[in-house]
């Protein structure tokens, strides 16, 4: 019974709020189209990580530069202990009643953003790389399968380019994810359906280190693949446990290894960033840009989990450093081919994501080496 | 099958155990010393965390590993001095505080990191990986001799630092234990602390010598961990190696010739895992495969020692 009237209140909210929603888009349809929004964006940690919070500042910044937005950004710490200041903030900003949007994000971030949208249903909220369930709130979420398929194209063309030191001439590529899991094997997905794209020959090593900070258990992985099986890249989907694998390419002096979520030749030391040939990359900051285009162009997406891919420049690769030094010109055009197929819809890259026919299972056993 | 035992009987997959055994051992080492004194040490997990961080940073500062491994071993012996106060003077339940130094060693260590160094948790957890780099690794040896040797030479040689000083170690603290008056005291104390004191030995005396051993142990496997295996420090990246070592001193019936083999069958049995997954097992089947092979071990060694007391019961 209970459950029964909460669905009804929920679903009453939803509809004032589409009828809200409605009469909004109208008088914006009136207002000039250049409004400029007020942003608050709350940083989870500190800005300088090189990582999710700096480019969500950079993607505001140039919103700002072009005079779309003004923002402000409150760095709110990122211990256990800053935890309750995280709530407290919410609350603060979204009591001030100053900004159209505040803007969040990380795993850490959806309970406490549930808990303030709830109470204030006119505030507007956007979370990145995570997932609330009020209906003021835009969640928006990146398509690894994508990002997989262009470090899948990617690698599979370096790993036949005998020209490049610790490259053999097997095609063979290692894949060392955290958890047997649907997200992680979402960007397996992409990545092998990528590699087969380039060669349908191409061997595809996966291993799971079922946790997310077991480096040294990773390192035992990644030796694993390059000594028994061959492996001269290997792309490392598993948090801090995945830096393991990019330590066994480095000690063998046998391979290369490939970051993921941010440009892991930033943040690692010299000696790793030197055999990090790219990263497959969440565009934080593009897809905050891409939102407020949709919202300039009247599309609200308030209450919808959006998933942003190529088209929208929410994933991509890095394409500088050791990208730019050692990938052939070849290499690049392939690259840069898939990632146009993707954006015409020529390519629709399969998804993990709710995949229940095991098909991906059957992939990932016919590309053992 | 055949790629399966051919990738078994290679070198490498000989080398690996005694790396992946190598932390571990030095934990099981500590942990047979305090047991010997009388009481346990929970904590070597947390002790090895912190250790792995401070070792890790101070090579950062020095430039120099050596300087790293003194450090993690002296914040190993004071993390144990630490205990040893709350436990000892204090008279906190020794468990309960090596709860609390396990607690230290996951949330304190991520919290002084970010202190420290200011590094920020961002999308991914805090780590000091950017900071070491390869001159700031525990350097490999090549033993003369032995190296050249076909099979061994690859087995044997080649070997990080500390992973030929924590095999060495196995035999100090059989020579100290056995062999000198110190390792007497604790024995006595571990057996009965009065009888003990009415001697004239110093009972908590001896019990802080034990957990300051133990703990630069731990400080030890610590900065192995950071410095050796890993490159730098990350949160949790211990991962039960200090509660495996707890097991395998239990296993080796707290002997540290028998613990030092039941850290060796920990190690087999992890670099077998590794192995099995290359042919395509699935995952949640390959990662428990260490854990069940020490319970089968402790559960084979159970029923072999109840076979030898009943046999001394038919003899009496």
């Amino acid at each position: 019974m209970k459950k029964l009237i909460a669905m009804l209140l929920a679903l009453t909210l939803v509809l004032s709020l589409c009828a809200c929603g409605t009469s909004g888009g109208k008088t914006q349809g009136d207002a000039p189209k250049d409004k400029v929004y007020n942003v608050c964006n709350l940083v989870n940690g500190n800005l300088g990580d090189k990582s999710f919070f700096d480019s969500a500042e950079a993607g505001l910044k140039q919103l700002k530069d072009a005079g779309r937005i003004t923002y402000k950004t409150i760095e709110m710490g990122g211990l256990d202990s800053d935890q309750p200041k995280w709530l407290s903030t919410l609350y603060e900003v979204s009591d001030s009643k100053e900004y159209d949007l505040i803007v969040c994000g990380t795993y850490q971030m959806p309970e406490y953003l549930d808990e303030v949208a709830a109470k204030y249903p006119d505030q507007h909220y956007l979370i990145y790389d995570s997932e609330a369930t009020q209906p003021n709130v835009v969640n928006i979420n990146y398509k690894q399968n994508d990002m997989g398929y262009l470090v899948g194209v990617f690698a599979a063309c370096m790993t036949t380019d005998t020209s490049l030191k610790n490259i053999n001439e097997d095609a063979v590529l290692g894949f060392v994810g955290g958890m047997d899991s649907p997200v992680i094997n979402d960007f397996l997905y992409g990545f092998i359906t990528g590699a087969q794209s380039v060669n349908p020959d191409v061997k595809v090593d996966t291993r799971y280190t079922n946790d997310y900070v077991n480096t040294a258990g990773a390192k035992e992985y990644g030796l694993s693949m390059i000594n028994d099986n061959k492996c001269d890249i290997i792309w490392g989907v598993a948090g801090n446990a995945g830096n393991g694998a990019a330590e066994a390419a480095l000690e063998t002096g046998k391979a290369w290894y490939i970051g993921v979520d941010s440009d892991q030749e930033l943040t690692f030391s010299e000696d790793l960033a030197a055999i990090t040939l790219t990263s497959g990359l969440k565009n934080i900051g593009q897809s905050l840009v891409w939102f407020f285009d949709e919202l300039d162009a009247g599309k609200e997406h308030w209450g919808e989990n959006i998933l942003l891919g190529i088209a929208e420049g929410g994933v991509g690769i890095v394409t500088d450093k050791n990208y730019n030094t050692y990938a052939s010109e070849e290499t690049q055009r392939k690259v840069g081919d898939a990632m146009k197929a993707i954006m015409k819809g020529e390519i629709t890259v399969p998804t993990a994501i709710g995949e229940e026919t095991g098909a991906l299972e059957a992939l990932r056993d016919s590309v053992r080496p | 099958m055949g790629n399966f035992l051919s990738m078994l009987f290679t070198t490498d997959f000989f080398y690996s155990i005694f790396r992946i055994s190598a932390p571990v051992l030095f934990a099981t080492l500590g942990a047979v010393v305090v047991e010997k004194a009388g009481f346990a040490n929970i904590g070597l997990e947390g002790m090895m965390m912190v250790s792995a961080l401070f070792g890790s940073l101070s090579a950062y500062w020095s430039g120099s590993w050596l300087v790293g491994v003194l450090a993690a071993v002296l914040v190993g012996i004071f993390m144990g001095l630490f205990m040893g106060f709350f436990a000892f003077k204090l008279r906190t339940d020794v468990i309960l505080t090596g709860i609390a130094v396990n607690m230290i060693g996951g949330g304190g260590t991520l919290f002084l990191v970010n202190v420290i160094t200011n590094l920020t948790e961002g999308s991914a957890m805090a780590s000091t990986t950017s900071l070491i780099t390869q001159k700031l690794q525990i350097p490999t040896v090549e033993i003369p001799l032995l190296k050249s040797v076909p099979v061994l030479g690859p087995i044997f040689s080649g070997h990080s630092v500390l992973t030929y000083l924590a095999f060495f170690m196995v035999f100090c603290t059989w020579f100290m234990l056995y062999k000198t008056p110190l390792g007497l005291n604790i024995r006595s104390v571990g057996e009965n602390p009065n009888a003990a004191a009415s001697v004239g030995v110093s009972v908590s005396g001896i019990r802080y010598i034990a957990i300051a051993f133990s703990g630069a142990m731990a400080g030890f496997g610590g900065a192995f961990m950071s410095m050796y295996y890993s490159m730098g420090w990350s949160q949790d990246m211990v991962a039960g190696r200090g509660f495996i070592a707890l097991a395998a001193q239990a296993m080796g019936n707290g002997e540290p010739l028998g613990s030092m083999l039941s850290a060796l069958l920990f190690g087999f049995a992890q670099a077998l895992g590794v192995k099995v997954s290359a042919v395509g097992v699935d995952s949640n089947l390959v990662s428990p495969i260490p854990y069940v092979v020490t319970i089968l071990g402790l559960v084979v060694f159970a029923l072999l020692a109840r076979k030898r007391h009943r046999k001394k019961l038919v003899v009496k």
